[in-house]
């Protein structure tokens, strides 16, 4: 079986999961108790008008029916309106999804940056204090809600020192740099905003550090335990004593291997950001995707309901893959082992 | 570029940015004024059902008649009125030479198309009209006149809530086809995040449910004060800590006013922060079900009535709010101080159930007192420790506020108590009347003592079709009179708003209690004034 064949038995089997998904989520959110169309309307508008609301989103029709409409409308890219901003979904998920985005990639690059050079760390000095700190840290960074780090950062950082702004993507009122994108860093960035660019970062950082803390933890103590273990490996003495330089030998040879592990929850923690974002992104304002989905399950938003939790379901799809190639491309086991099965 | 320079360039660029962002978060130094709210916020009048809504209506829009500060209605976009002699007809004749924000003039047709709007598209706001309205017609330019099928009283107080629109913005941007015929979608998609007012604050930016910009019109046709900020920005609502700290950074000038008595009680200790406090006209209620036993007989509420203990329940969580026990607080106009409302008394809280049907058989009803948020539930523990001292035993339950909506529908499923407030659409007691004890609201999350009482019914449309204003008012004290005597609820405190806001650099005549106390009008910014230069000196800059 070739690479593309195992992508392409992935990529069907991931569209499945997603049907499946799909047709849950669809029925979970309608036995939820609450009208959405009274939600929407107030207690005090007319029966009349709460009728012809609920006839517009086709809530009166058989279950079934709704799903079919639903997500035949969904493959054309079409997700309904919501009831909660009173505005195509698809417009909502433009506006709050990159937002989320964003967050999500800068806790992935801290994570990913400081999981592995503290793991490296700490695996290539065992047993020393180096060890015992990186081990503490991140036993502290997994125990602790990313929601606690976000509340203690804010009143370090921007209530008492004052450094660090409180919340929002931008400091308010200030100009946005044209959307391109929908990341407002990397907007910023192609337009040559530096000025919008630095408050972009400066409101990123705090919220993104937050989030990253208990992956740090995580990706650390895998990343460690690999290294420590390659490092009693023949291969790594035979290298040593052919005489390569140990920065080489340890970048080269102890380090690539030594990923594998932490690459493969890497991905998964990556997804498991969206869900974590909620709470910080409560916390610091952040206009996002995961505060957004939690308002459309409080009010009973039933299209974007379903819109969020499908992309959500997307993103945790893509981002198994892009691990599964990336092992595959770090472990020529399993690369050569996909070609040996032809 | 090997991958030692990239690592460089990045660096380097991020460091410019950090530095850069200094310049942004320093600039900004404007007159600004940052709400916080809880958003979704429609800009669309027809659509707008919420606080956060009334607010920037009201700002961006102009209206027929505005509230003075004794909630009177004054000439506003409509110089005057008259009214026919059978309460049918009401012209309205307009102020020449009021621009909208594209430079158009308002005129009569702008008045018709927004009325026709609202009471077709039958959203936000539109249910005060949409049973009473007939037909608007323009009489001449500057003349429209409403044709109602039913004498309505009230109606020139219900118009604190229409806001006129731009006809021809609104037609220049339709979406065909729509669901309503010739009108395609009648503008609603244009008017998401665009605004078609003539009101004191124009539409800058609106990223929906995250930030709504607002400019001051330089030359705004009425009266607006000379440091009414230059810039109304209204920002998402946010959890206490975060509130804190941008209240003690200067970042928001006003909170929202949903935080418990203990933030608000550390936000007021930070240096310049003051907290508004005004009656909203709302009431907080525990609504009695009237129709299920134990509690359909009037002896049984009115023991649990006189078994409640107020002083307890304001003392420890309302403690900066008097007491009612009336269905209509003291600050409400029509409110009529001469009827006796109920008090702690044990003694006639076991004599009145003593005359109850039920009383020989206590033990075998249980009143559930139902709370979905936690100060209910507080009080709902103190209702049921008052209770148990004359032997009525109770249980508590939590549901959630969509249980709620859905399940008040339903007069067997609706527990025998809840807690909840509720806020008037007018300003005066036939407001609050209407929506919380006539029939139409019998079935709604508003009202759970499932009245359906005709004579009250019929006693409140004869009050509110009375156009005199005076008059109208008076013949409010039969039906307080009458609900009082029937112990249809529990009444406990007035509903107020409570918020902190920056007293050290800002002057809101609301928040310290001599301004508009109206939902929207209460927090208009042109009537706010703000400092810059005194924010600085805060901030020590």
């Amino acid at each position: 079986m070739s690479m593309l064949k195992f992508l392409g038995k992935r990529l069907a089997l991931s569209l499945l999961a997603l049907f499946g998904l799909s047709i849950l989520i669809f029925i979970i959110a309608r036995v939820l108790p609450g009208d959405p169309a009274r939600m929407a309307l107030s207690a005090r508008a007319p029966d009349w008008a709460v009728e012809r609301l609920r006839e517009q989103m086709g809530f009166d029709k058989p279950i079934y029916t709704q799903y079919y409409f639903w997500i035949s409308n969904a493959v054309r890219g079409d997700l309904g309106d919501s009831l909660y901003t009173r505005r195509a979904v698809v417009e909502d998920i433009k506006q709050f999804l990159p937002a989320t985005v964003e967050l999500a990639l800068f806790a992935a690059i801290i994570m990913a940056f400081f999981g592995i050079l503290l793991g490296a760390l700490a695996g290539r000095y065992k047993n020393t204090w180096l060890d015992n700190g990186v081990r503490s840290l991140a036993y502290l960074g997994v125990c602790t809600p990313p929601f606690v780090f976000a509340i203690l950062f804010m009143l370090l950082f921007s209530y008492t020192l004052r450094v660090l702004p409180t919340g929002g993507r931008m400091t308010a009122g200030a100009l946005r740099p044209p959307p391109i994108t929908g990341l407002l860093s990397l907007d910023a960035l192609i337009t040559g905003n530096f000025a919008a660019l630095g408050d972009v970062l400066q409101h990123l950082l705090l919220p993104a550090l937050s989030l990253a803390l208990g992956g740090i933890g995580q990706e650390s103590r895998l990343t460690r335990a690999s290294i420590s273990d390659n490092l009693r490996k023949e291969y790594i003495a035979s290298a040593r004593g052919f005489g390569i330089p140990n920065w080489l030998v340890t970048l080269k040879f102890l380090l690539k291997p030594s990923l594998i592990p932490t690459v493969s929850i890497l991905g998964l923690d990556i997804a498991v950001l969206f869900s974590n974002a909620f709470l910080v992104e409560l916390v610091f304002n952040w206009p996002g995707f995961s505060k957004y989905g939690i308002n459309a399950m409080l009010r009973k938003d039933l299209n974007a309901l379903s819109a969020v939790v499908l992309i959500l379901g997307m993103v945790f799809v893509i981002a198994n893959i892009l691990v599964d190639v990336t092992v595959a491309w770090l472990d020529p086991r399993i690369r050569l082992g996909v070609e040996r099965q032809k | 570029m090997n991958s030692k320079r990239w690592v460089l360039l990045v660096t380097v660029v991020v460091c410019i940015g950090l530095l850069s962002g200094l310049t942004v978060m320093a600039a900004g130094e404007e007159s600004q004024l940052r709400i916080m709210v809880a958003f979704p916020t429609h800009i669309d009048p027809a659509v707008g059902n919420s606080y956060s809504c009334c607010r920037a209506l009201t700002m961006i829009h102009d209206q027929l008649v505005y509230p003075d500060t004794s909630l009177t209605p004054q000439p506003h976009a409509a110089t005057d009125w008259e009214v026919s002699s059978d309460g049918l007809e009401w012209t309205f004749h307009l102020r020449p030479g009021i621009q909208f924000h594209n430079g158009n003039e308002l005129t009569s047709e702008d008045v018709k198309f927004s009325m026709d709007r609202f009471v077709t598209i039958a959203e936000g706001y539109s249910y005060l009209f949409t049973d009473t309205i007939e037909e608007t017609e323009v009489v001449d330019k500057y003349t429209v006149k409403f044709h109602l099928n039913t004498p309505y009283g009230v109606f020139v107080t219900a118009l604190f809530k229409f806001h006129i629109i731009n006809k021809d913005a609104v037609m220049e941007n339709l979406v065909t086809p729509g669901p309503y015929g010739e009108y395609g979608d009648y503008g609603r998609e244009w008017l998401t995040t665009n605004d078609a007012g003539s009101g004191p604050y124009d539409v800058v930016d609106y990223q929906v449910s995250e930030l709504l910009t607002m400019k001051k019109v330089e030359d705004y046709w009425g009266e607006i004060r000379p440091r009414a900020p230059m810039r109304v920005l209204m920002v998402p609502w946010a959890q206490s800590a975060t509130v804190r700290t941008m209240m003690a950074r200067r970042e928001l000038e006003m909170s929202d006013q949903w935080q418990p008595l203990e933030v608000l009680a550390g936000l007021d200790t930070i240096e310049g922060v003051e907290i508004g406090r005004f009656p909203t006209g709302g009431v907080f209620d525990m609504m009695v079900h009237n129709r299920k036993p134990p509690t359909d007989d009037i002896h049984f509420r009115k023991a649990m009535c006189y078994a409640t203990d107020y002083e307890t329940i304001a003392n420890d969580i309302f403690p900066e709010l008097p007491i009612t026990a009336n269905p209509i607080p003291p600050q409400v106009a029509g409110y009529n101080p001469n009827i006796q409302g109920y008090y702690f008394d044990l003694d006639k809280a076991r004599e009145e159930l003593q005359k109850s049907k039920y009383y020989d058989h206590l033990d075998e009803y249980v009143v559930e007192l139902a709370w979905e948020i936690p100060v209910k539930e507080r009080i709902s523990l103190l209702l049921q420790s008052d209770f148990a001292k004359i032997g009525i035993k109770t249980k508590i339950v939590k549901y959630t506020y969509n249980w709620f909506l859905q399940n008040m529908s339903d007069m067997d499923v609706s527990p025998h108590i809840i807690g909840m407030s509720v806020n008037s659409d007018f300003s005066e007691a036939g407001g609050l009347y209407k929506v919380r004890y006539a029939s139409a609201a019998a079935n709604t999350v508003l009202q759970n003592e499932w009245l359906l009482d005709p004579v009250f019914d019929q006693m409140l449309t004869d009050s509110l079709a009375i156009a005199d204003q005076e008059e109208r008012l008076a013949s409010y004290s039969p039906l307080q009179q009458y609900l009082v005597d029937r112990a249809t609820s529990l009444w406990l405190v007035p509903e107020y708003y409570q918020g902190a806001y920056q007293a050290a650099y800002m002057d809101w005549p609301t928040g310290q209690g001599e301004g508009i106390r109206f939902l929207g009008y209460d927090t208009d910014a042109r009537w706010i004034e703000v400092y810059p230069e005194k924010r600085a000196e805060l901030l020590g800059q």
